[in-house]
């Protein structure tokens, strides 16, 4: 009796099987770095925004606190996008007639708001605050990155429960004077471990990593 | 904090590769596509100052409930009122709400509400209206002016519409205004007209009484004052130990109330037993009062000797003599002027007056003496004489008496105009009509029960564009500025309440002007008036047949919340029946009559009819068929018509109570021939209400806890486990609740259902058991026997067990606990198997079945608190302890660096008790309130010798204070 197969379909066999399993491992995997990728956590992403607003100029150029305009940080959940009056109360006086600031005027004028577009997105269930953070140690740059370097806001950080745990986990590298919490320039020194700690002490640092921290 | 250390399940330990990470994978595939959209971000153009976005904002105002002004705070997130708490300033609230104030805030965003003003011929405005109604009306420039301008609004006690009503008059001297709604106690003012030759209003310190008898009065419960009361009460009813005394009750009624369902002895007696028996009781005072004046003691005399329940009667009066000067006898307000007038003589009699019992001048406006009820104006209508008849947020076609035709009588009137919230039936009936607004919407004022000046302050601007009955009244007084603040504003600077801006913006601040309690005033009790009220009460005929009797409902009151989604998914604090109102029977007559719960019967009373399903129940008078009335509405979610509605069998000569009626179950014809019973299928909160023999409410006299502090310890011991412990740090969350001061009033479940963004299910949903309430009362039935048993109430919630039995069936991780010894329920995780509610044997955890919550409609969502999430179909829930005020109290605590101080955080559900029967806190804390609390010898967890859950939710043993001397 004849073989029923040819010799080569040893090799195909092989191949199937190899392919299969490779196959299986892409398909688990695939998913696994689709969900880590900039693309899909929309890092990175400069986003359009109806004024042509630069932090670059206001906190470099003008030396602005980023609490100036974001100023419930301190206090409240939300950092909030400052209302159009606050801009006013520069922008009445300072390039009143700029044709890149007619959407602001608009806004003022009209009582509308600016739709702003949303740079940074959590999910519903999840309830970040931000005044512990920030009273906490955690400065606008651990989070946010160095928007004073960006023309348009994006993304630095991938916001997902991964990279908040690891914090709340072990908050030590990241923490920093209060009175340094909107400090662009700050890098964490050479001794960080030690200051970090000390800060952890004297701040009472205990980051929740319980559900209910952040899920309602 | 400790640590303490245990032995782990090998199945527990965590291994580096579980179920979890393999369905973590598992759903990766799923979650790359799923990105919701981006929506932009609104800042505000101009930020309202004291706004900080993200953190909620709490306004005092007022709610009014019969005319009454409760006080009450409104949570507000940028601009959105979300959630009600009570005032504590306020005397009517003292930090606490009633049922009807917690679910109110559902009625400001019903969609259903009306939008649009019309007149007959189609569309008109606000401004047509102010065109045709401004100017002197037409034909009525003659004098005298005002002939023929009758007004209809409910009873008030605002002094703004008082003055706008002086100003119509200034204006229109011959215009008529009428009183009208439905529970309005007239009878009260005429016995208190009849007893002290005046108007006075009763008030009542059950703080100060240790003894109260309740004549077919729920003082608890349907009151307008029943927040007050249900405190005032609790004072006197707290037991923390063997020394401590406590307050006792006699209730004589015939429909079970929620006074009555916790009374230490309580007395069922049909609707026209129920006078006799408080004769009983009088005659009884008399004879063990030397000091009973002769004309009271003449009266009673001449009774006949047998009255109903003597023994009873007099074991009561016995007890309310040894009591004379801290006792309170109060009768309720659907019994007749009589007996309110006998009350005050007993009251007189037993020196409570003064001490107990206060009189003061009513708080309720009047406009001439015969200004409450309807009658001169249907006198009116049927002479021709009404030419425009202006209705303000009053539906007089459906709740009028049903002999007074009142539908009939208004189509002959040739201008109606209707003011009210929705298309009522008056609505639809009139020429004119204008949306009304919410209290949450206007300016306004009003008066507590003491009298109090309460200012009712707007947190929206009108959703729908409505406008509120003072404007309408401000436009027939001619007033070129209709703008109620300034009206407001104007009057109490006029009348030196708020002279200058800053008294002004205090009183706004507080919701009252400080020190505007009514002064009691010294009533001499007319002793001629008592033989008239006793002769009264004895020749009122004692009739056969079947009973009926007419009561308020404790959800929807009068009917004005007949179209709030809470309160009619709401289970009937006594008979936990939900989406309907059956009438009443008890078990007794209804095996007499053959009545099966859910039998349609038809009730026949005179030449008037009505067909409602019928309920055997706990605690009703034999022979007797209770109703509760404001029922039978249409309800946009049920697309249908929601129980019976009862007003087209009150009449004007017998509003309450009606005897002589006849019960017949209706039959139809079956398709296979013969007949069947028409039945419907009541949707119930709970079925059944027996323990059977477990220690779930645990209950016992005031003398066995006397002689045995820790009767509840056998039911409480700790017991080993298999499972390991947790680890704790921080704060230890627990909550004590006491069911000896629990009214059942079910307050706490609204409140829950506001601040936790808990959806309605419907009767189908609730029928099915699917209602979602994360808070619940159960009712247990006390005692042998079917009708004489006592139901006693339980609130029931997560009881956060340290040994949890949901979290060790969880496939998914979904539900865990936290180091603060919260049992988390993470919605996000959760897959949906419904282990952790089959292995939960309080069975509080709701499952979303399906998607109950509406996305499509934009009001309704305006009210979910934005710091709980909605939940979406398939997902577990269950209470959290309000793990988002610890979470935001915790946050404050440490921006500020301090430890959480003890009554920091405070559940909905507490925050409403009106009796502070929950506390909440840390148990870690020795010195906190509920450690104190969990710490006393009557205190026990729920099942906890039988399954070792170790509950953080724990109770206190109902006590009752048994009077031996009473017959059983």
């Amino acid at each position: 009796m004849p073989a029923l197969f040819p010799r080569w379909s040893n090799s195909a066999l092989w191949g199937a099987l190899i392919l299969g399993v490779a196959g299986l491992a892409v398909l688990l995997l695939a998913p696994m770095i689709w969900v880590r990728t900039p693309y899909d956590t929309h890092r990175l992403h400069p986003l359009d925004q109806p004024v042509l607003f630069d932090h670059r100029h206001h906190v470099l150029d003008d030396g602005i606190d980023c609490l100036y305009c974001h100023y419930t940080a301190a206090v409240s959940r939300t950092a909030s996008v400052p209302p159009t009056e606050l801009c006013m109360n520069c922008h009445g006086q300072i390039w009143p007639d700029s044709p890149l600031l007619e959407p602001l005027r608009r806004s003022w004028f009209t009582g509308r708001p600016i739709p702003w577009r949303r740079v940074h997105r959590l999910p519903d269930f999840v309830y970040f605050s931000h005044a512990p953070h920030v009273n906490a140690g955690v400065g606008c740059s651990s989070c946010h990155g160095q928007v004073e370097t960006m023309a348009l806001v994006f993304a630095e950080s991938p916001m997902q429960m991964g990279w908040c745990l690891d914090c709340h986990r072990n908050p030590v590298p990241h923490l920093r004077p209060l009175d340094r919490i909107t400090d662009v320039n700050w890098r964490p020194p050479p001794d960080q471990a030690v200051q970090g700690l000390l800060l952890q002490r004297e701040l009472r640092v205990a980051p929740p990593t319980n559900c209910t921290g952040c899920h309602r | 904090m400790t640590t303490p250390t245990g032995h782990r399940l090998p199945l527990l330990e965590d291994d580096g590769w579980s179920r979890r990470h393999v369905l973590q994978l598992l759903g990766m595939g799923a979650l790359a596509a799923c990105q919701p959209p981006r929506e932009p971000i609104l800042p505000y153009t101009v930020q309202p100052a004291g706004v900080v976005p993200g953190k909620p904002q709490f306004y005092a105002t007022t709610m009014t409930l019969d005319g009454y002004a409760t006080g009450l705070l409104v949570e507000s997130h940028v601009g959105r009122p979300t959630k009600i708490e009570g005032n504590p300033d306020h005397p009517a609230s003292l930090g606490a709400t009633g049922l009807q104030h917690q679910a109110s805030i559902l009625d400001l965003y019903d969609p259903s509400r009306a939008r649009l003003p019309r007149r007959r011929e189609g569309p008109a405005g606000w401004e047509t209206f102010v065109r045709e109604f401004g100017p002197l009306l037409p034909g009525a420039g003659v004098p005298p002016p005002g002939e023929g301008l009758h007004f209809v609004l409910p009873p008030t006690t605002s002094p703004l519409a008082a003055s706008l009503v002086d100003a119509v008059r200034t204006r229109y001297p011959r215009a008529a205004f009428h009183f009208h709604a439905p529970l309005y106690a007239r009878a009260a003012d005429e016995a208190a007209r009849a007893a002290f030759g005046q108007v006075l209003a009763t008030q009542r310190f059950f703080d100060r009484a240790t003894r109260v008898l309740a004549i077919d009065a729920d003082f608890l419960g349907t009151s307008p004052f029943g927040v007050r009361w249900s405190h005032d009460f609790a004072q006197r009813r707290r037991v923390h130990g063997p020394a401590d005394d406590m307050n006792r009750l006699y209730v004589v009624e015939s429909d079970l109330g929620l006074a009555g369902a916790i009374a230490d002895h309580r007395l069922r007696a049909r609707p026209s037993e129920v006078p006799l028996v408080f004769l009983a009781i009088a005659r009884a005072l008399v004879r063990g009062s030397p000091r009973a004046p002769d004309a009271l003691r003449g009266a009673l005399e001449r009774l006949p000797a047998d009255l109903p329940h003597a023994p009873w009667a007099e074991a009561a009066a016995r007890d309310l003599l040894q009591h004379a000067g801290d006792c309170v006898v109060i009768v309720g307000d659907t019994q007749p002027a009589e007996v309110h007038v006998l009350a005050h003589a007993l009251n007189d009699l037993l020196g409570n007056v003064g001490r107990t019992v206060a009189y003061t001048p009513t708080a309720i406006v009047e406009a001439g003496e015969a200004s409450f009820g309807l009658e001169p104006l249907l006198a009116a209508m049927d002479a021709r004489a009404v030419s425009t008849l202006v209705l303000l947020d009053v539906d007089p076609v459906r709740d009028a008496f049903a002999d007074d035709r009142f539908g009939a009588r208004m189509a002959q009137v040739p201008q109606t105009v209707c003011l009210s919230l929705r298309e009522t039936a008056t609505a639809k009936a009139s020429r004119w009509f204008l949306p009304g607004t919410h209290w949450l919407e206007s300016w306004g004022d009003a008066r507590a029960f003491d009298g109090t000046l309460s200012l009712r302050q707007p947190l929206v601007r009108p959703l729908y564009g409505g406008h509120d009955a003072l404007e309408v009244l401000a436009v027939f007084a001619g007033l070129a500025d209709t703008n109620p603040w300034r009206l407001l504003r104007t009057l109490h600077q006029r009348t030196g309440a708020a002279p200058t801006d800053a008294t002004w913006n205090a009183a706004v601040q507080r919701g009252l002007f400080p020190g505007t309690a009514f002064a009691e005033v010294a009533a001499a009790f007319r002793a001629d008036a008592v033989a008239p009220a006793v002769n009264a009460m004895a020749t009122r005929a004692r009739p056969g047949g079947i009973e009926i009797a007419l009561r308020p409902d404790p959800r929807l009151h009068d009917g004005t919340f007949a179209h709030n989604e809470w309160l009619l998914e709401l289970p009937d604090p006594i008979t936990r029946v939900s989406w309907d109102n059956p009438a009443h029977v008890s078990h007794a007559t209804a095996r007499r009559l053959d009545l099966h719960e859910g039998d349609v019967v038809e009730v026949r009373w005179n030449d008037r009819s009505l067909r409602i399903p019928v309920l055997p129940t706990e605690g009703v008078a034999d022979d007797t068929l209770a109703l509760t009335l404001g029922w039978g509405a249409w309800v946009a979610r049920e697309r249908d018509v929601v129980g019976t509605d009862a007003y087209p069998l009150r009449t004007r000569a017998a509003p309450w109570d009606l005897a002589g009626a006849t019960v017949e179950p209706i039959e139809r014809p079956r398709p296979v021939g013969g007949t069947e019973r028409v039945r419907v299928e009541l949707a119930s909160g709970q079925p059944h209400i027996d323990m059977h023999d477990r220690p779930i409410l645990l209950h016992d006299t005031l003398e066995t806890f006397r002689n045995q502090p820790d009767f509840v310890r056998p039911h409480d011991d700790r017991r080993p486990s298999l499972y390991g412990a947790w680890t704790q740090h921080g704060p230890q969350w627990g909550m004590s609740i006491d069911l000896g001061t629990c009214t059942g009033c079910a307050t706490c479940v609204i409140a829950c259902q506001a601040e936790n963004n808990i959806p309605t299910v419907g009767r189908i949903g609730t029928a099915k058991g699917r209602a979602m309430h994360w808070l619940r009362i159960d009712r247990y039935r006390l005692g042998t026997g079917e009708d004489d048993v006592q139901l006693l109430p339980q609130p029931m919630l997560c009881q956060h067990c340290e040994k949890a039995p949901c979290e060790y069936v969880c496939p998914v991780n979904a539900t865990v606990h936290s180091p603060d010894g919260l049992n988390e329920m993470v919605y996000n995780r959760c897959i949906g198997t419904r282990f952790c509610s089959n292995n939960c044997p309080y069975k509080v955890r709701r499952f979303n079945f399906l998607e109950y919550n509406d996305y499509e409609a934009e009001t309704p969502k305006m009210q979910k608190n934005p710091d709980v999430t909605v939940r979406a179909r398939g997902v577990m829930e269950k209470c959290t302890y309000c793990v988002q005020r610890i979470r935001t109290a915790q946050i404050e605590a440490r921006i500020e660096r301090r430890e959480l101080r003890d009554g920091e955080v405070r559940t909905a559900c507490q925050a409403a008790c009106p009796t502070g029967a929950i506390v909440f806190g840390q148990v870690s804390d020795p010195n906190s309130g509920v450690a104190a609390l969990q710490g006393l010898p009557h205190s026990y967890a729920v099942l906890q010798h039988e399954l070792g859950t170790e509950p953080r939710t724990r109770y206190l043993a109902h006590l009752r204070n048994e009077n031996e001397e009473v017959p059983a």
